[in-house]
């Protein structure tokens, strides 16, 4: 195992002199100093950074030589240095040259594209430092801003090299010894999350959730707008079904504005969002649903792919000119100030109703959660073996509700008690979500190909479509037979427990 | 990961030239790349400055009292590492007969490390032995220098009539002329018509330039300290003919 890679810099406010750290390692090596190099250095990962969580450091770098991938872990093992030509971001793995590059980040980045998340122009002055030998046994890097004004300060990197780790070692205490230290990466800005407690009055909790829900869609629009990838979409719809559930949990707390002017507000957003993001969907899924094809060939689906893209093409310029309309900067401009308003005085009062006390945020979580598990309990009783497909759907809206009631609430309710009927949940969740995306799919399915018959598409593909409703068919038979026991595991007694910690038994 | 060894029972016939230069270029091209010089001499080990000292010797490796990786060493190239012979390898054929499946055991090794590497190169020793038995089970690839002269031709038939009767999966043999002076007249007609319907013989002929052998002062790979020399431009060549796709 190699040691891991350090990172130094000089003390803060003072500057770092190339000489001095020349002298205090040279007394044990022979340090070499490569030509100093200008570098365009673009750091890349994805928006939700799983290249950085996952210890991987990705840039591009221009240098006088040519473009290249540069790959460092932070666990000290070795970089890997692909060159590269005509690299643009934002772009998905799959766009990297093939190589070990690409091999180490397709998995991490998934279906995350990677884009700039920093663009410098740096100088690199780099050592080698070498035993009596001429041998290189550890590298140092000199980072430094090629224009005073730059934001990222000097950094020093000591780069082991494997099997060498005695020499890195010794080197690290060489440098600190000369006055560096380690050094501080800034981390990103966590998001400030005010504490909440069950007393609160439920408005200061309902108007913090429905802000972090405003920042996330503020956040995912300019890749959603410029297509980065299918997420960006996603998560802006999370964040839009997610207003649209607390404004219908918060109904009790809240003003009567939220019901006449914000709910049909936001389900005009929801609604406009969601053809680009069922075509995304069926597009994300081709390999899965290729791999069912028993007697249709994969490439028989390739008319299938087609028709998709230009359905998502005709709809995505819908979504953009809407996103892009005054109604919709209207709406996300007045509604942050609804909620700003909302947060200024939370006592509001509903004219014509009689003052009370305002609901406490404890108060409403356990009233929202309760009700909610009550639609749940009635509604999956109801369900027998020939309950039409509508009453699962049905009975899976409740779940989501209640599903959002404790995440909404987990500031205020018992956590370890919320968090297990969770998990619970999910696995029906899970159960009927399959059983109605099969539903869907196969509708879907069909129409598409009556569409595609219009256009006088090969029999072929449509006929690949028949085997793939087929297959659906079987999805949505299992998931309907696991159906009593996911649901059983919700209202067994222990569950049933921890509901009534949570106030959803009463 | 796929291994190429540089083989031939004949010594001094560039076997080391070429593992060095070529395992260079494929780090180069960004492959994560390993060379285990498995020659006593350590010549190898030597060209890249790296002392010739494997914690608990050849024995410890091939009985894993110590793990592969411990003994390797980065080289001073990008994505180039180095597993270092020592004179305790001269010894190594005992060591191998006292294991289980002796003669699959370095390919078991390596694959201790599959994942780290997308190619390694094995140079091995001039000699008949277990290790080059063991060599050839563990390649894919068995690049053989040959010095352009009647009897290495004879020695390569050899070599394919044993690959061809050992069991199991074989490497594929690739032969190239080595060290060839094409003011001989030897050199000129054996190269000229050697027949090219049997083991496949690289287009590709290495010179004898006397670059190659400053490598030995320099200690580095040619294709490093002369990249736009002849010498490294034929190694180019050749690497473009035996790359694994
Ligand atoms: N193409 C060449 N032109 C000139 N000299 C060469 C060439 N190839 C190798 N040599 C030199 O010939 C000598 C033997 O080469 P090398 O060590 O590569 O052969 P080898 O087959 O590995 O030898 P051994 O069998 O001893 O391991 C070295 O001094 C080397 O510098
Ligand atoms: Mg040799």
């Amino acid at each position: 195992m190699t040691s891991a890679i350090r990172a130094l810099q000089p003390p803060q406010g003072e500057s770092l002199r190339l000489e001095s750290m020349v002298h205090a390692l040279s007394g044990r090596y022979v340090v070499v100093a490569g030509a100093s190099r200008r570098v365009r250095r673009r750091r890349l990962d994805t928006f939700d950074r799983r290249l950085g969580c996952d210890g991987l450091a990705l840039e591009h770098r221009n240098v006088a030589t040519g473009e290249r991938l540069v790959l460092s872990r932070a666990d000290g093992s070795p970089t890997v240095t692909v060159t590269a030509e005509d690299l643009r971001w934002p772009a998905l793995a799959s766009a990297l040259p093939p190589g070990p590059v690409r091999d180490a980040i397709a998995p991490v980045t998934g279906i995350r594209a990677l884009m700039v998340v920093s663009d410098e122009r740096r100088r690199i002055q780099s050592l080698a430092l070498q035993n009596q030998d001429g041998k290189t046994v550890a590298r140092v890097e000199l980072d430094a801003p090629a224009s005073p004004a730059s934001a990222v300060p000097t950094e020093v990197t000591l780069y082991p090299l494997r099997g060498y780790d005695a020499s890195a070692r010794r080197a690290a205490a060489l440098l600190t010894g000369a006055g560096l230290l380690p050094l501080a990466r800034a981390a990103p800005p966590a998001r400030p999350r005010p504490k909440l407690h069950g007393d609160d009055p439920s408005t200061v909790l309902l108007t913090t959730v429905l802000g972090g829900f405003l920042e996330a869609m503020g956040e995912n629009l300019p890749g959603l707008l410029n297509d980065v990838d299918t997420e960006f979409l996603h998560d802006f719809r999370v964040a839009v079904r997610r207003t649209r559930s607390v404004l219908k949990l918060g109904r009790p707390a809240l003003p009567q504005v939220m019901r006449s002017r914000w709910e049909p507000a936001f389900k005009w957003l929801g609604d406009l969002t969601t053809p680009v993001r069922d075509l995304d969907v069926y597009e994300l899924d081709l390999p899965r649903l290729e791999g069912w094809l028993v007697s249709a060939d994969a490439a028989d689906l390739d008319a299938f792919a087609t028709h998709l893209r230009i359905r998502r093409t005709a709809e995505r310029r819908t979504l953009v000119r809407a996103l892009r309309s005054t109604r919709y900067r209207r709406l996300v401009i007045e509604w942050g100030e609804e909620l700003s308003l909302l947060a200024s005085t939370p006592h509001h009062q509903t004219p014509g109703v009689e003052q009370q006390e305002p609901l406490s945020a404890g108060q409403l979580g356990s009233r929202c959660i309760s009700r909610a598990h009550r639609r749940v309990a009635r509604g999956g009783a109801a369900i027998g073996a020939d309950s039409p497909a509508g009453d699962l759907h049905a009975l899976r809206k409740r779940c989501k509700e209640l599903r959002y009631a404790l995440e909404v609430f987990a500031p205020v309710i018992d956590a370890a008690a919320g968090k297990r009927v969770i998990g619970d949940l999910k696995d029906l969740q899970d159960v009927l979500g399959r059983f109605q995306d099969s539903e869907v799919q196969r509708q879907a399915l069909r129409g598409f190909a009556e569409e595609m018959m219009v256009d006088g598409t090969p029999a072929a593909a449509v006929l690949a479509m028949g085997e793939l409703i087929g297959h659906l068919d079987l999805e949505q038979d299992r998931a309907r037979r696991e159906f009593d026991v996911a649901f059983a595991r919700l209202e067994r007694p222990s569950s049933l427990h921890l509901m009534h910690r949570l106030g959803g038994v009463t | 990961m796929k291994v190429l060894a540089t083989y031939n029972i004949k010594g001094g016939v560039g076997k080391t030239s070429t593992a060095v230069n070529l395992a260079y270029l494929s780090a180069r091209e960004g492959r994560r790349t390993l060379l285990w010089d498995l020659d006593p001499q350590a010549a190898a080990t030597y060209l890249f400055r790296v002392r010739p000292r494997v914690k608990g010797g050849s024995h410890a490796l091939v009985t894993r009292s110590w793990p592969l990786d411990a003994a390797l060493k980065a080289t001073d190239f990008d994505n180039l590492d180095l597993l270092p012979a020592d004179f305790s390898y001269r010894n190594m054929d005992l060591d191998l007969d006292d294991t289980k499946k002796r003669t699959r055991r370095l390919g078991k090794l390596l694959s201790s490390v599959a994942d780290d590497y997308d190619t390694v190169f094995l140079d091995c020793p001039p000699s008949v032995s277990l290790v080059s038995e063991n060599v050839l089970h563990a390649s894919d690839t068995l690049l053989v220098p040959l010095i352009p002269a009647t009897l290495s031709l004879r020695t390569l038939d050899q070599l394919t009539r044993f690959v061809a009767d050992s069991e199991g999966s074989r490497p594929e043999i690739v032969a190239f002329f080595s060290m060839a002076d094409r003011r001989k007249r030897l050199h000129r007609d054996v190269i000229d018509t050697i027949p090219r319907d049997g083991t496949r013989i690289a287009d590709t002929v290495i010179p004898s330039l006397a670059i190659i052998e400053q490598m030995a002062e320099r200690r580095a790979p040619v294709s490093a300290f002369a990249p736009a020399s002849r010498a490294a431009l034929c190694y180019e060549q050749l690497w473009a003919e035996v790359r694994p796709s």
